[in-house]
């Protein structure tokens, strides 16, 4: 298994979509990040780069919706580093309409922000490790990949292949020990959050929910930690394969 | 975009010392933070190692020991990691999380850029490294546990002010002195400071067998330049220098050479002896009111050699309530014993019996009296003997040091002197009352404890009374009502809202906290059906009974017991300075550890409080 995930994904995936398109001078942070090796699954987790990771959105379809930020810290070694932490907001094509509401980003505030085709190299370079891929770190990260690779597919011409680990998930896996069933609600990043006592934020501002998630991420290996009784590997809270 | 990182920048910004920088430095602050957490019990540092970061509590709260003792728990927007930062030297300290905490970390460059920037950052950390090492030093002392002699100072010895004179004062005039205090020795004192002492056997030796004139100065017979003690001299000093040189009394110094008092021979035998067993055989063999009032007396002596001993508050309350029960059993049996002659035997069936803390053995230095009387159904309210007995006790305790109540609560108004089913009418009419004042008053009947008599009247009194007032709504309603306002004071940061006018400006009134978890336990023991009395055991029935979580019976009892052991401490040592024992402790008096524990407890309270608030139901 994990010489599959090491030799990376096949190479004739990547050709694809419509490079006519575009120039091919984009697609490179994306070449360069797939020249990154995948971290094998027993790496002990004190030895992973992760990164953190929350988009805001004007809806929740790709198709149809547009990014509107992207925040990202990244976390190893235990800690998460805020001085690494970014803050990317995106001029959208349209305008946000009524999603402001959620995440307080107006038009006029983002109308000085940078187009996606600039944002996105930016993203995918806190990917780059120096030796690997760094893994995504999200809640319910569905979401965060939806958007992340449908951009990556419609502007770099490739989807965006990275290791992810999902909180969501990781507390599901922590609770699913303790209940047969999970009432609604559980789930959410702050719900999980005061499950572990940690302090409530302000949410939907994209940095402070990566900050939120790392957070917890931290709280999620300390008590999966002490179930195990020994130190964490990638494998423990890692999802199965590559996003797409 | 300046909202990035908003939430650990406002938190910085509202503790202290963070709150004291420029807008501009604090935007930057968090770039150079790191986030940790660490699980509950977790180590966070090990004593010892070498650490390279100032750690901020975020959340939770951490434990920092000191081999084993605490010497201060951390909550949120308290930092620890002082002795690396500050001090560039190994961790001093152990960390521990006491819960689940969050951790904002900030490296030594950066601390040390911040510290030569705003030396307000590097005052502060200075200074609570600083009290940090005082606690641990004051707790290495506390552990050297022994016999009192070994931990008692000759301060915590000296009770009464000393008999003084000036050296021109007559012989007669001093011995008149003496006489009057009951004191065995007179230190002659000129300008404040101490010339010479005059002894009992000075008196005998010197004047009666040598035949001299009274009315000659006591310069003439004080043993000048006697031996002396520091008032920070332990008893075992005090006992060795006695009897290393046969001398009875020790006058005793300040440092700065002013006379303190005077320690005895007989003190130190009384600080072994100082127990309370003794006072309460002493009390039962006493045979006049006199004597009572005597022994009576010493109650706050033994309860201040407690408090020196470190007992919990918990204990020293029933060893007081034990105490002051002995007092009043033995003048009521006296009371009892003089109406028996002067108007014949007790003209019916009754009850003497305890209300208030009392009641709950909960007992301090500063307790009124707080009494009734249960009479049989068939007894007459009105026969002068009830009332007789009832001035000739309150008067007796008024002697003995308690002052009578300012509310009237007492058997000496004919209001609380009622038969039992009048008692048992009259708390009815209480669980019925419409009105919340009429409530409030009786809240403190529900703490009723039978003292001497016959006991039974006041038991099956409230086998009547408890199940009716658990199940009114009502009555139960303006109970909570009363509790939840009775305002702990609230904590802030790095201080308390202290009184703002008046002599007790600057202080806080501990009490309030007191009373607050006193009201709760009587509300949640009365809801639970419980019939217990002290407040301890109200919370653990009322978790038995599911009506409070494990986790708030816990920490009420706990907050509890240690509200009542910083006002024990804080009277005892008004009572060793002469003072009237009172409920205002002053924060700056208070060391870092207590203050934080005393907002920890205040906090307890006030979300007990709130707790309450949303469960009562509104009414009107």
């Amino acid at each position: 298994m994990e010489a599959r995930e090491a030799t990376g994904p096949p190479a004739g995936r990547r050709g694809w979509s419509a490079w006519a398109r575009r120039s091919p001078a984009p697609a490179a942070p994306l070449a360069a990040l797939e020249a990154l090796p995948i971290l094998p699954r027993s790496t002990p987790l004190a030895d992973v780069e992760l990164v953190a990771l929350d988009v805001e959105t004007t809806g929740l379809r790709p198709r149809r919706d547009e990014l509107l930020s992207v925040g990202l810290v990244p976390v190893g070694g235990g800690e998460v580093r805020l001085g690494g932490a970014r803050h990317l907001p995106v001029r959208p094509r349209r305008p946000v309409g009524q999603s402001a509401v959620v995440h307080g980003l107006t038009d006029d505030a983002l109308a000085a922000a940078p187009p996606l085709e600039e944002v996105l190299p930016e993203v995918l370079g806190a990917f780059a490790g120096t030796t690997h891929r760094r893994v995504l770190l999200a809640h319910f990260s569905q979401v965060e990949m939806t958007f992340l690779s449908a951009a990556c597919r419609s502007l770099l011409g490739g989807p965006l292949r990275l290791q992810v680990v999902d909180t969501l998930e990781v507390q599901r896996r922590l609770l699913r020990a303790q209940h047969h069933e999970l009432p609604r609600g559980t789930l959410r990043l702050d719900a999980c959050r005061r499950s572990h006592a940690l302090p409530r934020y302000a949410a939907h501002l994209a940095t402070t929910d990566a900050v939120a998630c790392a957070e917890l991420f931290l709280a999620q290996c300390a008590e999966l930690e002490v179930r195990r009784g020994r130190p964490l590997v990638l494998d423990d809270v890692a999802e199965r394969g590559l996003s797409r | 975009m300046e909202v990035e990182l908003a939430e650990v920048r406002d938190f910085l910004a509202a503790h202290a010392p963070f709150d004291s920088l420029p807008g501009e430095v604090l935007d930057d602050l968090p770039r150079r933070c790191t986030l940790r957490y660490a699980r509950r019990g977790s180590e966070i540092l090990r004593a010892g190692s070498m650490n390279d970061r100032l750690f901020v509590v975020r959340s939770g709260a951490v434990d920092i020991t000191d081999d084993g003792q605490v010497v201060d728990r951390v909550g949120a927007g308290g930092s620890f990691g002082m002795s690396a930062v500050v001090e560039h030297v190994p961790t001093r300290y152990a960390v521990t999380a006491r819960e689940d905490t969050l951790l904002i970390t900030l490296p030594q460059a950066a601390f040390d850029e911040l510290s030569a920037a705003h030396p307000v950052v590097a005052l502060h950390f200075a200074a609570t490294h600083h009290e940090r090492i005082k606690a641990a030093i004051g707790q290495l002392h506390q552990a050297r546990r022994g016999s009192a002699v070994l931990r008692t100072t000759v301060r915590d010895m000296l009770r009464r002010q000393p008999v003084t004179a000036g050296p021109g004062a007559t012989v007669r005039e001093a011995a008149q002195a003496m006489t009057d205090a009951g004191f065995s020795a007179l230190l002659v004192v000129e300008e404040g400071r101490l010339v010479g002492i005059v002894t009992d056997r000075d008196l005998r030796r010197r004047v009666v067998a040598a035949g001299l004139d009274p009315s000659r100065p006591v310069r003439d017979i004080m043993t000048e330049g006697p031996v002396t003690v520091s008032a920070d001299a332990l008893a075992l000093e005090v006992m060795l220098e006695m009897t290393g040189r046969n001398l009875h009394h020790l006058p005793v110094l300040e440092v700065d050479g002013s006379v303190l008092g005077l320690v005895t021979t007989t003190d130190l035998v009384r600080l072994e002896q100082a127990s309370p067993v003794y006072l309460v055989t002493d009390l039962a063999r006493q045979q006049d009111v006199a004597g009572v009032v005597r022994l009576a007396r010493e109650v706050p002596a033994v309860v201040t050699q407690l408090v020196a001993e470190d007992a919990t508050a918990a204990d020293i309350g029933r060893v007081t309530s034990a105490l002051l029960d002995a007092v009043a059993v033995r003048l009521l049996q006296l009371a009892e014993q003089a109406l028996g002659e002067e108007l014949g035997p007790a003209p019916g069936g009754w009850c003497w019996t305890v209300l208030g803390s009392a009641a709950r053995e909960e007992l301090g230095l500063s307790g009124d009296q707080d009494h009734a009387l249960v009479l049989a159904d068939d007894a007459d309210p009105a026969d002068p003997w009830w009332a007789a007995l009832a001035e000739r006790v309150t008067a007796g305790l008024e002697a003995a040091g308690l002052p009578r109540c300012d509310g009237g609560v007492m058997a000496t108004n004919p209001r609380w002197r009622m038969r039992r089913r009048d008692w048992a009418t009259t708390f009815a009419d209480w669980s019925r009352a419409p009105e919340p004042e009429a409530v409030l008053g009786a809240a403190i009947f529900y703490d009723m404890r039978p003292l001497h008599g016959d006991t039974t009247l006041v038991e099956r009194l409230r086998a009547e009374v408890l199940p009716r007032a658990s199940r009114s709504e009502l009555l139960l309603t303006h109970l909570a009502a009363q509790a939840t306002r009775m305002r702990p004071p609230i904590g802030f940061f790095r201080g308390f809202v202290l009184e703002d006018s008046g002599a007790h400006r600057d202080t806080l009134d501990v009490k309030r906290g007191i009373a607050a978890v006193v009201q709760i336990a009587r509300v949640h023991a009365l809801r639970a059906g419980s019939g217990e009395l002290g407040t301890a055991a109200r919370l653990a029935a009322a978790r038995a009974a599911g009506v409070i979580s494990a986790e708030t019976a816990r920490d009420l009892s706990d907050a509890l017991e240690l509200m009542s052991y910083l006002r024990l401490r804080h009277q005892a040592d008004q009572l060793r300075a002469g003072e009237r024992p009172d409920n205002h402790l002053s924060p700056e008096r208070l060391g870092s550890l207590d203050r934080r524990h005393l907002r920890d407890a205040f906090a307890i309270v006030r979300t007990a409080q709130q707790g309450m608030a949303l469960r009562v139901p509104r009414v009107g």
